[in-house]
């Protein structure tokens, strides 16, 4: 380059692109340092549960193509809202604090009670895992098969254990009455633990669950109907999807977890976001994930990935659901 | 049966073999029993790498003997300064720290190890042999008839509230309005939060229990300025108190009989726990006395009831575990998981596939009440001098120790200024003569009276008759009356004999 060749457009030109880069080179220097310190993960759950063991599997392997470790703050109480209240609430939107949650019993949640912030203000980018829903009885029970389930749900109102009453099985439930005719009383235990013991003593005529603390049951219970894919065949007693059965369009009924992030941090930090997605991305291609997921005792069918589409529609269909059903789910 | 006597008698021997791993963790199980907000559920929690790196037959020793251990452990800080290291141990200091003020805590701590574990051994094996009767229980006992076992508890505070009965009541139904705070079971509608989150799910116990029982009790000691054992005499820090203990409880050994088997059955309802057991057991025990009276002043009967009670509720949880493959409690519910992480599948076939798993936990849970007897005995001398410790010290650890523990179950700094709240509504109580066990008791079974109240009506689509429309439950709800009743009965009678003469 010579001087000779600086006419007065080459010189305003480069003199733009130079002060683009200045006023930019602040936010690249942010996007190379990203992350420079840990990330703290708000889990609204026990620690210990389900969803500790499975965020533990996944970041084992994220926190490499990440470059950080995660700080997992657990936070549980009111179904998972006192978690993410605490996270909407007291956490700077900066992308150094996410949320790992489950979009379908949390976000139907949203749609029954409201919480103090707006659900637009954080959106899912990274489902890990989807776990449906299902239908069982008690190994004891009179009910042994779906038809036996209608027919006596026609007979009389049939009364049905859920861990509580915003949950997606519930939501499969109505569905499954609406769409036969059959009558049920949803009954909510309290838990994963009580209502697989309340079908199993007899307490309800049978229960509705995620499947994985079906499977965990073993032979105290048998499965029905899913109300979703049923991806783990034998280990579901081969029971088949309602959509199957009845030729319905309802969408799969899950548990899945995924982390979440402040809408606003994602939009004044597009270049951190773009680091966590593409560092989530490649986390799901690494074959080390499966071990540590089966590791974690996690059921290898779930682990499933899901990207900010995926998440933002599994999260509107919730809120739709919820919408629809919420004066049975309410009581009002 | 010549085959499984078999299977008991090596697995006995096999387990007895594993003392190295059993007596250290005797110790570990006493001191997060100890700790109010430790449990030895959030210890497996926190030890879980270490107990899946373990064989299997290792880690299974290692939890069972830290359940048993913990529960018993529970009940030292309860008996030595009022503070309860978890809510199975609610009715221990009833009468455990009376003792401790008069001088005996020695004594106390000597009758709570032996009544804890004779009653856990006992229902050990009783356990082992009727499991398969004893796994039924569940199938009989739904919300209409918990809702007769849980009045059965809360009529405790009609018992504590005999001697000024309106204030007694009064304690005991402010005790239900806080319990009733939190989301309703069935539409989750917040109720009683002003607007607090951490509320949601309830009061929590551990910070309502040590601030009622202990903060309460640090300021009254800062306020008397008095030495825990002073009150009553010096203590005397020799053998003889211990022996003078182990005698007092194994002369009342039918006693410690049936208030155990109140816990066993109690233990393997899934859901129920400990501490429905201890109130209830507690609740029988003062009805059935020939001596009500002396209920809450230091009386042995008063500590052995809820001791054998809750160890009794131990062997009872793994019944629904094994047979079912249904934890009974949290404990077994962490079990579960770390059982199915060495390939172990619990419920109806575990016996046949591996029956030295299924008589291998009930036989760790013997082994550990065993050596427990003879390791943990000898303790109770040396531990009871924590009631001589002066007041300059010993009211700011109980305090401290009290607002950690308030902390730790759920980590919210939130459940310590709980925990000082309820130091004061206790201390006020206290100072106005209200008793702080009533608010207590309303606290803790209030919500789950509630819960099998709602469920009940929930099913039966609000029909009020659907209490008694069970068999079972209508014979509860005569035992109940029953048990009220007699009581009366039976001292107006024994006036009756006494003005005679």
């Amino acid at each position: 380059m010579t001087f000779s060749n600086l006419n007065r457009r080459r010189f305003l030109g480069t003199s733009i692109a130079a002060t683009g880069l200045t006023l930019a080179a602040p936010r690249i220097a942010r996007a190379a340092d990203y992350p420079d310190r840990n990330i703290s993960v708000i889990i609204p759950t026990r620690e210990g549960g389900g969803a500790d063991r499975n965020f533990r599997a996944f970041t084992s392997i994220w926190k490499d193509k990440l470059g950080t470790d995660f700080e997992p703050g657990f936070f549980p109480g009111a179904s998972g809202r006192v978690g993410y209240e605490v996270y909407m609430g007291k956490n700077e939107p900066d992308a150094y604090s996410l949320i790992f949650g489950n979009m379908g019993p949390e976000v139907l949640n949203w749609a029954v009670q409201a919480p103090t912030f707006d659900v637009n203000d954080y959106f899912y980018f990274g489902q890990v895992d989807k776990d449906p829903g299902c239908l069982f009885v008690g190994a004891e029970s009179k009910l042994q098969t779906l038809d036996d389930v209608i027919a006596e749900g026609k007979k009389r109102k049939l009364n049905v254990g859920t861990s509580r009453m915003a949950h997606p099985a519930s939501i499969g439930l109505l569905a499954l009455g609406e769409e036969t005719g059959a009558q049920f009383n949803l009954i909510p235990l309290s838990g994963g633990k009580n209502t697989v013991a309340g079908a199993v003593t007899g307490e309800v005529d049978f229960s509705v669950l995620t499947s994985g603390s079906v499977i965990a049951a073993g032979d105290a219970v048998k499965t029905l109907l899913v109300f979703g894919e049923n991806v783990v065949g034998e280990a579901l007693d081969d029971a088949p999807s309602m959509n199957s059965v009845y030729g319905t369009d309802l969408p799969e009924m899950l548990s899945a977890r995924a982390f979440g992030i402040h809408k606003k941090a994602a939009d004044d930090y597009p270049d951190r976001m773009d680091h966590l997605n593409t560092t989530f991305k490649a986390t799901f291609d690494d074959p080390a994930l499966l071990e540590a997921y089966v590791a974690s005792k996690g059921t290898p069918e779930y682990l499933s990935y899901g990207g900010i589409d995926e998440c933002e529609a599994f999260k509107n269909a919730m809120l739709e659901l919820g919408a629809k059903y919420k004066d049975l789910l309410s009581g009002a | 049966m010549g085959e499984t006597s078999a299977i008991l008698v090596e697995v006995f021997f096999e387990t007895l073999s594993f003392w190295w791993v059993i007596i250290p963790t005797i110790f570990l199980g006493l001191i997060v029993g100890g700790i109010p907000g430790f449990s030895a559920a959030n210890t497996i929690i926190i030890l879980m790498p270490l107990t899946l790196a373990m064989t299997l037959q290792t880690g299974l020793v290692f939890m069972v003997t830290l359940y048993c251990s913990a529960r018993m452990g529970a009940g030292i800080p309860a008996i030595l300064v009022n503070i309860p290291g978890t809510a199975g141990a609610a009715a221990t200091p009833l009468d455990g720290y009376p003792m401790a003020k008069q001088g005996k805590g020695q004594q106390a701590l000597a009758i709570s190890f032996v009544s804890s574990s004779i009653g856990g051994l006992l229902t050990t094996l009783v356990a082992l042999a009727t499991m398969p009767i004893l796994a039924r229980v569940g199938f009989y006992m739904h919300s209409v008839e918990m809702i007769v076992v849980m009045l059965f508890g809360i009529s405790l505070i009609a018992s504590i509230a005999s001697q000024d009965m309106l204030k007694g009541l009064i304690a005991g139904f402010l005790g239900l309005m806080i319990g009733s705070i939190g989301t309703d079971v069935v539409y989750a509608t917040p109720r009683g939060t002003f607007g607090f989150l951490e509320l949601y799910d309830g009061v929590p116990l551990i910070p309502a229990l040590v601030g009622l029982f202990a903060v309460s009790e640090a300021f009254v000691i800062i306020e008397k300025r008095v030495i825990v054992a002073k009150e009553g005499g010096a203590v005397k820090g020799s053998w003889t108190d211990t022996f003078d203990g182990v005698r007092i409880a194994l002369s009342r050994w039918w006693h410690i009989i049936w208030t155990s088997i109140i816990g066993l059955i109690i233990g393997v309802i899934p859901g129920a726990g400990a501490s429905i057991a201890s109130f209830v057991a507690y609740q029988q025990s003062r009805s059935f006395s020939k001596t009500p009276e002396l209920y809450g002043s230091g009386h042995p009967e008063g500590l052995i009831a809820p001791e054998s009670a809750n160890n009794g509720v131990t062997s009872g949880t793994l019944v629904p575990l094994l047979v079912l493959g249904i934890p009974g409690g949290a404990t077994a519910a962490i079990m579960l998981v770390v059982m199915q992480f060495h390939g172990v599948s619990f419920g109806p076939s575990l016996f046949e596939s591996q029956p030295k798993i299924g008589y291998g936990m009930f036989m760790a849970m013997a082994v550990a009440y065993l050596l427990m007897f003879f390791t943990i005995l000898p303790l109770s001398r040396y531990m009871s001098h924590v009631t001589t410790v002066p007041t300059i010290y010993l009211a700011p650890m109980i305090i401290s120790f009290t607002l950690v523990g308030g902390f730790v179950p759920r980590e919210y700094m939130f459940d310590m200024y709980l925990a000082l709240g309820f130091g004061l509504l206790g201390y006020i109580a206290r100072r106005t003569g209200y008793h702080v066990a009533a608010i207590l008791i309303g606290i803790i079974l209030g919500p789950l009276l509630e819960r099998y109240f709602l469920l009940a009506l929930k099913k039966s689509d609000g029909d009020i008759s659907t209490l008694f429309s069970s068999n079972l439950g209508n014979v509860l709800w005569v035992g109940l009356v029953l048990s009220l009743v007699l009581p009366i009965y039976f001292g107006r009678r024994r006036k009756q004999k006494v003005i005679p003469t």
